[in-house]
């Protein structure tokens, strides 16, 4: 299935092969030295090629005229005025921008865990600063005139794949191993390259992908507007999302459940082009009731964030007692794969956590040998999970990229650890969310909102 | 008897990807970690040429007979701690630099003092009276003057550059050629 995401720029590329290097699914070609093209059946609009791309517009091969062509073409403001790289991620700031200023829509916004300790990173912040204050702040004065959070998707997401994930343990229904589905690449790749396997894969919508759909019923239904008229924007660390949210069936709420993503350089753009003073913004508060989250929500930007988010409410929904230990370190770490056997009350879980789909090839084929032992897999395609994903701001230098890459990671850690509630099941607005409209959890009308279905897309 | 280093590139190892160019930068222009907090052009001081399909990153040899020091009416390149340094702080953009290197390895571009392009105190253009106009000044490499190491060559994937000191290098080639000698 193809996208128009991810580009080279034949102009700027000197086929140095850097991209080929770290792309997950072999989608670029050409011959070195020539420039080369992507792929966009096979392409998972990781984005990666555009984080390690350092082939640049030239000033001596460029020219006023040029440079604007050049942002045209990418779907870029006007505004900008930052080095062009070849490898580049197609931008949506002109719709958001236009949706803005048209006051017949009713415009929500909702944001990754990862943009808040990214964006910073963009106005000369230092790496890994965590802005969810000054983040809040800079959306609610672009005009969105509802600034909700994906992290309140991330603590419904657990809500969802927890009970999933519990349903398919005890009854004996439903496939194990169960995969993740939060990230689109990772969802791309296992329906083109091992759809025989797709039972596997949890039917959870993504973090962004349900709070879309609630945000257009419940919440048109709490601000008393036609859904119709709302604009539901997505701010993402990942240039996959667009993807995502463009697939037809993303449509629970009856209209297409997510209007548009942009990712947190886009946004960086719009806040630049408004004239915002980032840096020097109020800490503001998201807004009520999809603002409110837990810790567990925002882990999961890291790799290991959602397996510890999961891990936390699944041990106290099936044991009835409090997780003895919080922090779950066994879990934590960065590229490649970590496994472990977790003792949920009398059942062992054998779980296991991937970043990087070369790692989730490895596990995709001992499934498919019939050797494989987990229960429960996490499945990221960026090198370190979503705080390391194609849309988040782009390191100048390959040096500067494991220093960021901590550091974002230690400010979600730190994030989860200061927040008053760490587990999904314990955010008031979630136990509201599920008392006044949704019922049960994995229940039937969550169901409608909250899951889906996937297709095999076999690249021919 | 001691001589300049300079920085030279092995083309059979270079891929073209222009990461030194951006290390050069980032070492000197700029203090931001990601490229939408890049507040200024890449007005590196190496260039990657592409010769025959192949590339090769160009800059600036220390000549020990410095033609663009010679050439310099006012004096602002000397060699400084075994680097012929230009002085941007005093250089007039007159451009006899340029001419003198045999390498083409001298650029000129905006002076940027704290982040921000200097202007003239007066020199204004006829077509945009209402702004002065920049002050261009002569740049080239520098060996990274201000740190331990090379940008560049720490930069680049393929360990394609490095240090050179050819009076040590000649040396150690002709210890090589007499132990040759040796065992004939």
């Amino acid at each position: 299935m193809s996208h128009n995401l991810i580009h080279i720029d034949k102009d700027i590329c000197t086929g140095c092969r850097r991209c080929v290097d770290v792309c997950p699914v072999d989608a670029i070609h050409g011959q070195s030295g020539t420039p080369h093209e992507i792929n966009l059946d096979t392409c998972v609009a990781c984005g990666q090629c555009v984080q390690v791309c350092s082939s640049y517009l030239s000033e001596f091969e460029s020219t006023p005229t040029i440079y604007a062509e050049k942002l045209a073409k990418r779907g870029m403001l006007s505004s900008v005025h930052e080095p062009l790289f070849a490898a580049y991620a197609q931008c949506h700031t002109h719709e958001v921008k236009d949706a803005l200023a048209n006051k017949n829509l009713f415009t929500f916004v909702q944001c990754a865990p990862s943009v808040r300790v990214a964006i910073g990173e963009e106005f000369g912040m230092p790496l890994g600063v965590l802005t969810p204050g000054k983040l809040a702040a800079a959306l609610r004065r672009l005009g969105f005139d509802r600034v909700y959070d994906t992290n309140f998707g991330a603590d419904i997401t657990i809500m969802e794949e927890g009970s999933e994930l519990l349903h398919r343990l005890t009854s004996g229904e439903g496939k194990l191993p169960m995969f993740t589905s939060c990230c689109p690449a990772w969802v791309k790749y296992i329906e083109q390259d091992y759809p025989d396997l797709l039972e596997h894969l949890s039917s959870c919508k993504s973090p962004m992908g349900m709070a879309a759909p609630v945000f257009k019923t419940i919440g048109a239904e709490i601000d008393n507007v036609d859904p119709a008229k709302i604009y539901s924007v997505a701010v993402m660390p990942c240039t996959c999302k667009h993807f995502e949210a463009a697939r037809p069936e993303m449509n629970a709420s009856g209209y297409q459940d997510t209007d548009v993503v942009i990712t947190t350089r886009e946004l960086a753009q719009l806040i630049k082009d408004a004239g915002i003073d980032f840096v020097n913004l109020p800490e503001e508060e998201f807004d009520q009731p999809f603002g409110e989250y837990s810790g567990a929500g925002a882990i999961f930007g890291v790799t290991g964030g959602v397996m510890e988010a999961a891990l936390r409410t699944g041990y106290e929904l099936l044991t009835k007692e409090q997780i003895p230990q919080l922090d779950l370190e066994f879990v934590r770490g960065d590229n490649g794969l970590r496994t472990a056997d977790v003792a949920l009350g009398d059942m062992t879980v054998k779980i296991a956590v991937v970043a990087g789909l070369d790692s989730a090839a490895k596990v995709l084929e001992s499934v498919k040998a019939g050797t494989c032992e987990y229960d429960f897999v996490e499945i990221m395609t960026c090198p370190e999970g979503c705080m390391t994903g194609g849309g988040q701001p782009k390191l100048l230098l390959d040096g500067h990229r494991k220093l960021a890459f901590n550091q974002r990671r230690a400010a979600l850690y730190s994030h989860d650890k200061d927040l008053p509630v760490r587990k999904s099941h314990e955010n008031p607005s979630i136990k509201k969310l599920y008392g006044d409209y949704l019922g049960e959890p994995f229940g039937h009308h969550a169901h409608d909102l909250l899951h889906t279905t996937y297709t095999p897309r076999k690249v021919k | 008897m001691k001589s300049t280093k300079f920085i030279v590139a092995d083309a059979d190892k270079c891929i073209g990807c222009k990461i030194c160019e951006v290390a050069c930068h980032a070492a000197h222009d700029n203090l931001n970690y990601t490229v939408g907090a890049q507040y200024s052009a890449i007005t590196p001081r190496l260039h990657v040429m592409q010769v025959n399909g192949k590339y090769v990153p160009v800059q600036c040899r220390q000549c020990e007979d410095a033609p663009c020091a010679n050439a310099c009416a006012i004096g602002a390149i000397t060699e400084v701690d075994g680097k012929i340094i230009i002085n941007e702080k005093t250089c007039i953009g007159c451009k006899a630099c340029l001419v003198a290197c045999p390498f083409g390895a001298i650029d000129l571009r905006p002076q940027i003092h704290n982040g921000e392009v200097v202007t003239q105190p007066r020199l204004k253009t006829l077509q945009d009276a209402d702004e002065n106009k920049s002050v261009l000044v002569a740049y080239k490499c520098d060996l990274c003057a201000e740190n331990e190491t090379q940008a560049c060559v720490a930069a680049c994937p393929e360990n394609a550059l490095r240090v050179y000191n050819a009076l040590d290098d000649s040396k150690a080639k002709a210890l090589q050629s007499a132990l040759a000698l040796h065992a004939i």
